[in-house]
């Protein structure tokens, strides 16, 4: 998550006052990042991935297992064995990890939730296929080292969500809900990290909003659930916080899982993965291109069908982290006359994109998104600064938005040579990609980061889709490929995604025709040509066939139709669409592979051609099964503490076993057994 | 006369993009020199209700399309690619096999023309196919067959092979090419080569298709002697001695250079003749047989970045009356 730095917090009033100055400064450390390397070129495919966990504590006797809260302790252990490692010391764990690979060790990261950790590869990877088989083995390390950190009930497992959080028990140590922060009535303000930054972006998202958040999540309709469904956890009798009357003036809707604080959304896990590209243009370019495929890969690892205990009608926690960090006024949201605000905004600052940034000829004006707010005034300053419109508008676009959190300190000078205004408003629009400048002070590239993934059970599953993203980047930048799809229907498919099995029952616009249509026209044709049948005397009088005229740009709803995830990834019979995964198996016939390499992506390729295809389940398929089998389900939607435990253990157990004790074989396949 | 079928860069045409449902494996090449005769092609109008392909032609060549080499250079500096060619020789149906210096002689004007097509001074590594050798996985792999392509030829002797092999080996010595390899041996052929050649083949390239089956002795010779084993997807045989006639001839998707195959003593015209492509009075296009001898493949890939940038194929037979 980065930008922790230390300094006096403001509280929203003062941020509000402040806010146009911030993005004024933001702005021109953006113009100074850009002068700076807008000419950077040659730089390697450089990518790193991201994984978050949840820490969980189990306890056996009374079969009940909770979110440890031990995040800082398990990461002060992390640092301490880092220093040690570093004298050379003796913790016999990482001095193993370090002789397996002669890596760097992987590093961890404090994360939103105090439950949850991250950890990234110790240096990046590269394109050498090589670095691609030493993914999963080091991902399987950093859980390693982190589990090894943790007391010898807790375990560090990759769902996105706590199926039990916010039922106002299942957290130890235990703290009671209702804090001055959250003002939550499932969670206490310790859920969250108490690094000053996070409290304080919760409740400035707050109090900006005037309102708690507001998640409202359908609820699964099962054979016994009470319906019209009303959440039976809701608590109206609360008068601790003004907000208490949230609920009493209608959060909780009929029919859903309610929930009220920052932690359900931002204590979420995902996967993450971010590639340096070549110069701007081919970053510019791969943003616009992995764009349509969010959606896509979002509905390919969906992972969340329980929330708060509760089995919802959804399978993806996208949703839930956009509306958890939606710091959006009634005027902005449009329930309420525009008075003091300066515009109706559309999405909330998580959402799926909303531009497309390349300078590419193939991009048409009506791919664009016509509901796009873009602040006028800071993009005539990107203008002035020499900056091009595309580009301009993308940034401007992003700085509608107000910072969250500004540090008193950082207010004092304006240091061109540091972006930490800039990133204040970067890192706070969470789109489903992200155009990433390079930072100050090293010899970073410009990079993209791909962040619509959920995470995975295993380690297995999350090196198979990283790796996929990496191999479909190479296809799209050796074929040219041109995934381009209008912007409101990328951002129609994500709500699609989000529906229960949306990858086995519902189809997503796509683009019909990917590759070029035509070659690249040749230039004259200057040693000599000839017709066919020509002579064979000597060299004959030049004929150049005459250019075909390009052929006149259809209706843009032409271009793309309604497939299914089966026929995005696997392609469409009949020659239409050719598919991702035939795309990335092509790609790789045109490289010089070694055997052992491309037999272990050939199981990361079944995985996900087994996902798009049905034969396999993704997590949320599987544990929303596991939920309805198990004994102590009443078939009323409620997931109860025992089923929990059971499940919780259970993944524990797949993520160690990936399948080959047979268990959980209908998500994973064979793709394990031989190994 | 000799003729030189080319596609120039097939990356961004969609050619190589392989279906699942597509069995045979040398579509590639069969595809992407189609739309490129295509791309050099007048556009049918409708008095002649054909097209008419740019060629160059001389007494002893006839390229198709006319050869230029003008714009395919690569964009960057030499080191930062991984440039791979991969010869195939072709089977022949000639009572005398090629020689040697047959070989050496095909096998340098591959190199030459791939050399000048993308303005590059060597390549990194020269795979050489020989005809009629198939690896076979250990396991059944019931994918196999049908990426062998037609079987035409029996697998030539070992000794006429290393013959070939020493004729490589002069080119890695001139610095026109980095690494040789080696495609489809086996375990028992490639210790051979290993035992009998000065230049050790770097890279053996095997057909695996999903099976990943590698038999274990051919594993442990490979690893003990840091040779590479590779996958490829390509058939074999890949142009079948029918392909460059229907690719040429004047048939429906033929680019009408030659005329329609004739039986010997047959002297009927063309069916087709009196349709002519372009007035000329050779309407009917250039008889003879037609010999494919070589093919090659080359890819240019970007280093550090795993881009392909350039790729494409040559193929050259010879028509003889």
């Amino acid at each position: 998550m980065g930008l922790l730095a230390v300094g006096t917090p403001l509280e929203w009033p003062e941020v509000k006052k402040v806010a146009g100055h911030v993005r004024e400064w933001g702005i021109e450390q953006l113009l100074a990042i850009w002068r700076r390397a807008k000419g950077k070129e040659r730089d390697a495919l450089l990518w790193g991935d991201e994984i978050e966990y949840l820490v969980v504590a189990f306890d056996d006797e009374k079969r009940e297992v909770k979110l440890s809260l031990r995040q800082a302790d398990i990461l002060t252990a992390l640092a301490n064995d880092a220093d040690l490692l570093k004298q050379g010391g003796g913790v016999p764990d990482l001095q193993e990890g370090r002789k397996k690979s002669g890596k760097n060790a992987p590093t961890f990261h404090p994360e939103f939730g105090r439950f949850m950790l991250e950890a990234t590869p110790g240096a990046p990877w590269g394109i050498g296929f090589k670095d691609l088989l030493d993914v999963e083995p080091d991902m399987k390390w950093r859980r390693e080292i982190a589990n090894n950190h943790m007391y010898a009930h807790e375990y560090p497992i990759t769902m996105t969500t706590f199926p039990l959080l916010g039922d106002r028990k299942s957290i130890i140590p235990y703290y009671p809900p209702n804090g001055s922060k959250l003002r939550s009535q499932f969670v206490p303000d310790e859920i969250a990290n108490p690094h000053i930054r996070f409290p304080t972006l919760a409740a400035n998202i707050r109090a900006r909003r005037g309102r708690k958040v507001e998640l409202n999540v359908p609820a699964f309709h099962d054979e016994k659930t009470p319906w019209p469904f009303k959440d039976p956890t809701v608590d109206y009798d609360l008068h601790d916080w003004p907000e208490d009357d949230d609920v009493r003036n209608g959060a909780a809707k009929e029919n859903h899982i309610y929930m009220d604080a920052m932690a359900f959304g931002m204590g979420s896990c995902c996967l993450q993965i971010t590639f340096q590209a070549k110069n701007i243009e081919e970053g510019r370019k791969m943003y616009d291109q992995l764009s349509p495929l969010g959606p896509i890969l979002l509905a390919l690892t969906a992972a969340t069908p329980i929330y708060k205990g509760f089995l919802a009608d959804t399978d993806v926690r996208w949703n839930q982290i956009s509306r958890a960090v939606d710091d959006r006024t009634p005027e902005e949201l449009g329930e309420a006359p525009l008075k003091t605000d300066r515009w109706r905004i559309p999405k909330s600052r998580y959402a799926s994109n909303s531009t497309y940034i390349s300078q590419d000829p193939r991009l048409r004006r009506e791919y664009l998104d016509p509901d796009l707010v873009v602040d006028e005034e800071l993009k005539q300053r990107l203008l002035d600064g020499g900056m091009d419109d595309m580009l301009a508008t993308h940034f401007a676009h992003l700085f509608i938005r107000d910072p969250i959190v500004v540090f008193a300190e950082d207010l004092e000078e304006l240091d061109l040579s540091k972006t930490d205004h800039f990133e204040n408003l970067q890192s706070t629009n969470w789109q489903h990609m992200r155009f990433k400048p390079p930072p100050a002070g090293n010899d970073t590239g410009w990079r993209v980061e791909v962040r619509p993934m959920e995470i995975q059970i295993t380690d297995f599953e999350n090196a198979a889709f990283a790796v996929f993203c990496v191999l479909i980047t190479r296809a799209i930048l050796s074929f040219d490929l041109n995934f381009y799809l209008p912007i409101p229907r990328t951002t129609e498919n994500m709500e699609t995604a989000h529906r229960r099995d949306a990858v086995l029952n519902d189809k997503f616009y796509f683009r019909k025709a990917v590759l070029p249509s035509k070659r690249p026209a040749k230039p004259n044709n200057t040693n000599g040509g000839g017709v066919a049948s020509g002579p064979p005397s000597g060299a004959s009088t030049p004929q150049l066939g005459p250019s075909r005229p390009a052929s006149p740009f259809g209706p843009v709803e032409d271009e793309y139709e309604l497939m299914s995830v089966d026929e995005i990834v696997n392609g469409k019979a009949g020659g239409g669409f050719p598919g991702l995964i035939p795309l990335v198996e092509s790609y790789l016939d045109s490289m010089n592979v070694d055997v052992e390499t491309r037999c272990e992506l050939a199981q990361y390729l079944a995985l996900i051609r087994g996902r798009a295809n049905g034969t396999l389940w993704t997590a949320a398929k599987w544990m929303r099964g596991f939920v309805r089998e198990h004994e102590g389900y009443g078939m009323d939607s409620r997931v109860g503490e025992g089923t929990v435990y059971d499940l919780v253990r259970a993944v524990e157990r797949i993520t160690v076993q990936e399948g080959r004790d047979g268990f959980g074989r209908e998500m994973l396949g064979e793709c394990r057994v031989q190994g | 006369m000799k003729l030189i079928l080319s596609t120039s860069n097939i990356m961004g045409a969609g050619a190589s993009i392989h279906r699942p449902t597509k069995s045979k494996s040398n579509t590639e090449i069969v595809s992407s020199l189609h739309s490129n005769f295509e791309a050099h092609s007048a556009p049918s109008t409708p008095t002649n209700g054909t097209t008419s392909i740019t060629i160059n032609a001389n007494p002893t060549t006839l390229e198709i399309p006319a050869l230029d080499f003008t714009s395919s250079s690569l964009q960057e500096e030499r080191e930062q690619y991984d440039i791979t060619l991969k010869l195939f020789y072709l089977p022949s149906t000639t009572s005398n096999p090629p020689t040697a210096a047959h070989r050496e002689a095909q096998t340098r004007e591959a190199l030459d023309l791939v050399l000048r097509d993308l303005h590059m001074p060597s390549v990194d590594l020269l795979i050489v196919s020989f005809p009629g050798i198939y690896f076979d996985e250990e396991e059944d792999c019931p994918d196999k067959i049908s990426t062998r392509g037609p079987v035409e030829a029996t697998p030539e002797a070992l000794e006429s092979q290393i013959e070939t092999w020493r004729t490589l080996e002069k080119l890695h010595e001139e610095g026109l090419v980095k690494k040789l390899g080696v495609a489809e041996l086996g375990h028992d052929r490639l210790k051979a080569f290993l035992e009998r050649t000065g230049v050790k083949p770097s890279v053996d390239q095997i057909n695996l298709r999903d099976c990943c089956s590698v038999p274990k002795d051919l594993m442990a010779l490979a690893k003990s002697n840091g040779v590479e084993l590779l996958v490829h997807n390509d058939c074999s045989n890949i142009l079948p001695r029918g392909t460059v006639r229907e690719l040429l001839g004047s048939g429906e998707s033929g680019a009408g250079v030659l005329a329609e195959a004739t039986k010997t003593g047959d002297k009927r015209k063309s069916l087709h003749g009196e349709e002519s492509k372009n007035g000329s009075a050779q309407a009917e296009g250039l008889r003879g047989e037609v010999q494919p001898l070589w093919v090659v493949k080359y890819t240019a890939v970007v280093k550090n970045r795993g881009v392909v940038e350039n790729k494409g194929y040559f193929a050259v037979a010879e028509l003889t009356d």
